[in-house]
């Protein structure tokens, strides 16, 4: 009986559905993250009769054939990444992205990771790095006596030092982007690495065209939708509930059949 | 006699097939445009020779399934807000390009490759009026309009097929939301394209479970008939032993 085996592949995809959902609202307020969502496609289908198939020989074809399909499966789980909310903070050292592009992170084993959440501070050197303690590229050193930074949207870092009324350029960030930022890896602390899928990141600065610029103060918000969570959550668990009960209806049917032969 | 049985028979497979489609549905209650699918039963006539008190032909009823006919309804759209998932309001397809061929599909979940093109989530290129979809990443946000016209930052770049069939039962199922069909495709005259949404499965859960409920209770209906079928025979049988012997 294929119903059995078609309801557990719904059963497993509205699982998965509701750890998306559950992964989603617990990041509902960490900086820059970016909601995703779990896609679903039918499975392969058994041709029984092909429709159009001819019915006679002067010509007649059958309207519909008969195809039996498998169940579901789960096509993907995409990234949906439309701009978050901006939350202030004012903190100096916050800087949030309006528009596309990522930080560059240098991480401590020499390869680069990106992220869009910019709650950065100092590191004992005086570099300005992210809560890990990993450089921000190209790796800018705040002077130990500067009275405080200003980011501009460009992303020039300037710093004020005392005894000078002109505000001293430290460096400028810089943001990357990919052809296809879907498919960048996530690997966990708001960072993404490279894959195939994602193409090569371009580097550019911010306010350059197809760049986004630089607020600072400022940081990017997840754009998880709560109502919305909450809505798909309730249909992810009614549907799974719906499968289950085809699985006792087909279960009901087998042991009807069982109990046929008997006494 | 025995037709009682082979009667039943015929029933409780068709119950089988009908519970293996809803059972289909259910699992694509989710399933981005997916097309709810009902069987279609037809009865099958036989001729049987007539009981002793009767005279003529007699004749028996089989169930067969003749069809499985999708229900070509719109889905609800579902608001995504993901500049490339596309749905179409209203009659016909995108057009999607497969190692195997061309295919059709409603389920306007698109997403880039490498190369910025545009395809499915299983990597098949879409297919614009002059081919393929390219983006380059200076194109900045894209606007997808009601006809399927593309505009980027940098002007026009192309604009999404949608074609439209005369027999739209003709057309195969292939999984992964894509149909196949020997009719050549016109251009769809009547299909919008929105923007940030997909069309989302028109399966109607509880039609669905009322189904499932009516073929249980068909099925076990047949099932204790032929029991009593069965238990007749068997009475039958001890009933004509038990005759003294004359």
């Amino acid at each position: 009986m294929r119903a059995l085996s078609i309801a557990s592949t719904g059963m497993l995809a509205q699982q998965m559905n509701v750890e998306v959902i559950a992964n989603n609202l617990a990041n509902m307020n960490t900086s820059g993250f970016k909601r995703q969502r779990a896609e679903f496609q039918d499975l392969l289908y058994q041709t029984i009769e092909q429709a159009g198939a001819q019915s006679s020989d002067s010509g007649t074809i059958l309207p519909s054939g008969i195809q039996l399909g498998a169940g579901v499966r789960t096509a993907a789980v995409y990234r949906v990444t439309s701009q978050g909310d901006m939350s202030s903070t004012s903190n100096p050292y916050d800087l949030a992205i309006q528009g596309p592009g990522f930080f560059r992170i240098q991480q401590p084993d020499g390869t680069d990771a990106y992220t869009r959440a910019g709650n950065f501070a100092l590191s004992p050197e005086g570099q300005i790095v992210t809560d890990k303690g990993y450089v921000v590229a190209p790796g800018i050193s705040v002077p130990q006596n500067a009275l405080g930074i200003s980011v501009n949207a460009q992303g020039q870092v300037s710093a004020s030092l005392p005894g000078q009324t002109q505000p001293q350029v430290l460096g400028q960030l810089e943001l990357v982007r990919f052809p296809n930022e879907a498919g960048l890896n996530a690997i966990g602390d708001n960072l993404f690495l490279e894959t195939p899928s994602s193409g090569s990141p371009q580097s550019g600065l911010p306010g350059a065209s197809g760049y986004g610029t630089i607020t600072q103060g400022f940081l990017e918000t997840s754009n998880v939708n709560p109502v919305e969570e909450i809505t798909s959550l309730i249909t992810a668990q009614r549907a799974y509930e719906m499968n289950s009960k085809v699985i006792t209806a087909a279960d009901e049917m087998l042991q009807q059949t069982a109990r046929m032969g008997g006494s | 006699m025995d037709n009682t049985l082979l009667v039943s028979l015929s029933h409780q497979l068709a119950a089988y097939r009908s519970m293996d489609v809803i059972a289909n549905n259910i699992a694509n209650v989710s399933t981005p445009a997916f097309k709810k699918e009902g069987v279609k039963f037809e009865e099958y006539i036989a001729a049987m020779k007539p009981s002793e008190t009767e005279t003529g032909t007699q004749y028996v009823s089989f169930v067969v399934d003749k069809g499985t006919v999708r229900d070509l309804n719109e889905g609800r759209m579902d608001r995504t807000n993901a500049p490339f998932d596309l749905a179409i309001n209203g009659k016909g397809f995108f057009v999607v390009q497969t190692p195997a061929g061309e295919r059709y599909t409603r389920d306007g979940h698109f997403q880039l490759d490498t190369d910025g093109n545009l395809v499915t989530s299983d990597g098949n290129k879409v297919m614009g009026e002059g081919g393929q979809i390219t983006f380059s990443p200076d194109d900045g946000d894209i606007h997808i309009g009601a006809d399927g016209t593309i505009t980027g930052k940098q002007g026009q770049l192309g604009k999404v097929r949608i074609v439209q069939f005369d027999n739209e039962q003709m057309m195969q199922k292939e999984g992964s939301s894509l149909y196949s069909t020997s009719e050549s495709p016109k251009p769809a005259e009547k299909g919008v394209i929105q923007q940030g949404m997909l069309e989302a499965s028109n399966v109607e859960p509880v039609v669905e479970i009322s189904h499932m409920i009516e073929v249980t209770r068909a099925y076990q209906l047949t099932a204790s008939m032929t029991q009593s079928q069965q238990d007749l025979m068997r009475e039958a049988v001890s009933k004509l032993g038990d005759m003294p012997n004359m």
